[in-house]
């Protein structure tokens, strides 16, 4: 054993190492190409078209690291989008940007506890609970708006999300708000602990006296608050609201929190893995635009992304599986999902 | 979970609801509407419940296993192009069959071989084939749709065999098939035993990793076949085939009583699943004329119908 594959290993195994890497990588090919790619504006444009998932995905995070899963969020925003538009736009409802914004933040969060609460006291898998909702709250979008897009939100809003403060957009400051937020409940509160240690054993946790129920729908809650946080920064910067709006929006964000190196059983993971792979995975599109591919490129930007969560995981196994020198051993190999680790001793 | 403590009186309790909530709905339905009870205008309408029907078998038997196969949609879009791109230039329809169920056994291989052999999630794997599948098959095909695929090959989907639709003796054969299958066959025990217990079938010297590799391989070729029936029913091949396929295949197997933890349900409640979610779809749409009311509802029934069987679950160990 060479002590190059050695220290390769080592490196992959720290997957924030792996993206940083494969961003750097990218970046100074495109760049050689076509030196636009690094200009103020474009990597500007990346910051923003990053800025919702990165927003929404700080609460899903926290939702698999408990080991439960919510694929609800590209629903639950055109619904709150919708509302929104509803709300405050001026052929509608007229309210006030100052009773309206609240309203819609105040539905995502309940939205979310409602979630929260189908899990843990209904006793529904999450990912049947998120998966039911994903289908309803979309019918209920297209049922609200009948079939028409909303346009004219307050001009103040717009110009905000468009333009915002200092040069960049609200929804960028509000990302990193969100991002720090999330970053200190993580790291400096017992309440990030105990998320993490609900996610690595749940029995062990309870036995601990944690409530199991409580995290959950904090869980579940915050990533409803951050979806309709996100769908009130990002959507006034589009023209009009459509009823398509977030389609797919969910298995994006789920898709970062696993090539940022969120374990699925729970448990394991860092915000800057999922902040990176937020940034590598919006890079994919701009990315194939510099390359100068065409129209024909951009038809696989689907493919692209697929293949990096494959090799995430690829990489994962092959590198777990292949123990270094050091006294650092394979990471044991967890025998139960999470799915099934669910009917754990009663 | 099911495994009894020595008393347990019947069975049956889910496919019981459902056989009552089905027939709840249907007597509803002739009340309300007495032209929705028409066997003919039933079996004329029945044409796209054969796709999720299809799908829906080798959906059962993986989530017996504890796992989840979210890539069916999507291997159907990769599988379209395939097919059209084969015609486009052979211009042989059995030969354009054939590569599309190739294409299919491929792709659920690939995701059998990940899961089996490199130990990844299911629902990992399928969530990133989801969207690598849909991806080829867009990139590959470049947005572009082939059709005309001759009036005999239209015949497969639309054409009727006393009245019945064709894919509807298909899926019947294959139904009883997997039926079979499962409770006759030493395979069978092994998807729910794999199901309740992976880690105890392993050391009790079964071929673990192969039976989840066929099981996905199975649900690929599916894929395949369902996309012949669909290419057919429309003349048309585009990447775009079966988008949200899984969604509904996933919801007729749950709410047909089959545990998402695995190792409970069978196929006779998967089809009393999608019966209850095709007629309450026909039903909803007939009556409301609203298509966004189905996917509420079936939304709703998926969740509800979860509640429900966890109710039922608590009472039965009280």
């Amino acid at each position: 054993m060479s002590s190059l594959t050695d220290i390769a290993i080592r490196v992959l195994r720290q997957r924030e190492v792996g993206l940083l890497l494969l961003i750097i990588v990218v970046t100074a090919i495109v760049s050689t190409v076509d030196p636009g790619f690094l200009a103020v504006g474009n990597l500007k444009d990346i910051l923003v078209r990053s800025a919702p998932t990165a927003i929404v995905a700080c609460g899903v995070m926290l939702v698999v690291v408990t080991g439960e899963i919510d694929i609800s969020v590209g629903s639950l925003m055109a619904l709150l989008a919708a509302l929104m538009g509803l709300l405050i736009s001026r052929h509608e409802w007229q309210l006030s940007m100052w009773v309206g914004i609240p309203a819609v933040l105040l539905c995502g969060t309940l939205i979310g506890l409602l979630t929260g609460t189908l899990v843990t006291l209904g006793k529904v898998p999450s990912i049947i609970v998120t998966l039911g909702l994903l289908t309803a709250l979309r019918g209920a979008t297209t049922l609200l708006m009948r079939g028409e897009n909303i346009d004219g939100l307050p001009e103040g809003l717009q110009s905000l999300a468009k333009s915002g403060i200092g040069g960049l957009p609200l929804s960028v400051w509000t990302a990193m708000g969100v991002l720090m937020f999330t970053g200190v409940i993580i790291t400096h509160t017992a309440l990030g602990r105990r998320l993490f240690a609900l996610g690595s054993s749940a029995y062990a946790a309870k036995m601990t006296g944690l409530s199991e129920t409580r995290l959950k729908l904090f869980a579940f809650a915050y990533t409803g608050f951050l979806t309709a946080l996100a769908t009130v920064v990002d959507v006034p910067r589009l023209p009009k609201i459509e009823s398509g709006i977030g389609n797919g929006f969910e298995l994006l964000v789920v898709t970062c929190v696993v090539v940022g190196g969120v374990a699925i059983s729970g448990g394991r993971g860092r915000l800057v893995g999922v902040m990176l792979a937020v940034v590598l995975l919006t890079m994919v599109r701009p990315v194939l635009t510099f390359l100068d591919v065409g129209e024909a490129g951009e038809k696989w930007t689907k493919a692209i992304q697929g293949l990096f969560i494959l090799l995430a995981v690829i990489t994962d196994t092959v590198v777990s599986r292949r123990p270094t020198g050091s006294a650092r051993g394979p990471v044991p190999v967890k025998p139960s999902s999470h799915l099934e680790s669910e009917g754990a001793p009663a | 979970m099911n495994i009894s403590d020595g008393k347990r009186r019947f069975p049956w309790w889910h496919e019981a609801v459902l056989g009552v909530l089905l027939i709840a709905l249907l007597i509803t339905a002739g009340i309300v509407n007495p032209g929705f009870l028409n066997l003919r205008g039933q079996l004329l309408l029945s044409r796209h419940l054969w796709e999720f029907a299809l799908l829906a078998l080798p959906m059962t038997l993986i989530i017996l296993t504890g796992g989840i196969d979210l890539s069916v949609g999507s291997a159907m879009g990769m599988c379209a192009v395939a097919f059209g791109m084969c015609y486009s230039s052979t211009g042989s329809v059995a030969l354009s069959c054939l590569v599309c169920l190739l294409v299919g056994v491929a792709g659920g291989g690939v995701n059998g071989w990940l899961i089996s052999r490199m130990n990844v999630h299911p629902l990992i794997v399928t969530l990133a084939t989801y969207a690598a599948f849909r991806g080829l098959g867009e990139g590959l095909s470049q947005g572009e749709s082939y059709s005309q695929f001759g009036e005999d090959f239209s015949e497969v989907a639309r054409g009727m065999w006393g009245g019945v639709p064709i894919p509807a003796y298909l899926f019947g054969l294959l139904a009883l098939g997997c039926a079979l299958f499962l409770s006759r066959t030493p395979g069978g025990r092994y998807v729910y035993a794999i199901g309740h217990n992976e880690q105890a079938v392993r050391f009790s010297g079964v071929n673990v990793g192969r039976v989840k590799l066929l099981l996905y391989a199975s649900s690929g070729l599916m894929a395949g076949l369902t996309t012949i029936i669909y290419v057919s029913r429309f003349d048309t091949a585009k990447a775009d085939a079966g988008t949200g396929f899984e969604l509904d295949v996933i919801t007729a197997v749950v709410v047909g009583g089959t545990s998402i933890y695995g190792g409970r349900g069978n196929i006779g409640g998967t089809v009393l699943g999608l019966l209850l979610i095709h007629e309450t779809r026909q039903f909803v749409s007939r009556q409301w004329q609203v298509d966004e009311l189905k996917s509420i509802v079936v939304g709703l029934l998926l969740i509800g119908s979860l509640l429900l069987y966890r109710g039922m679950q608590v009472r039965n160990r009280e």
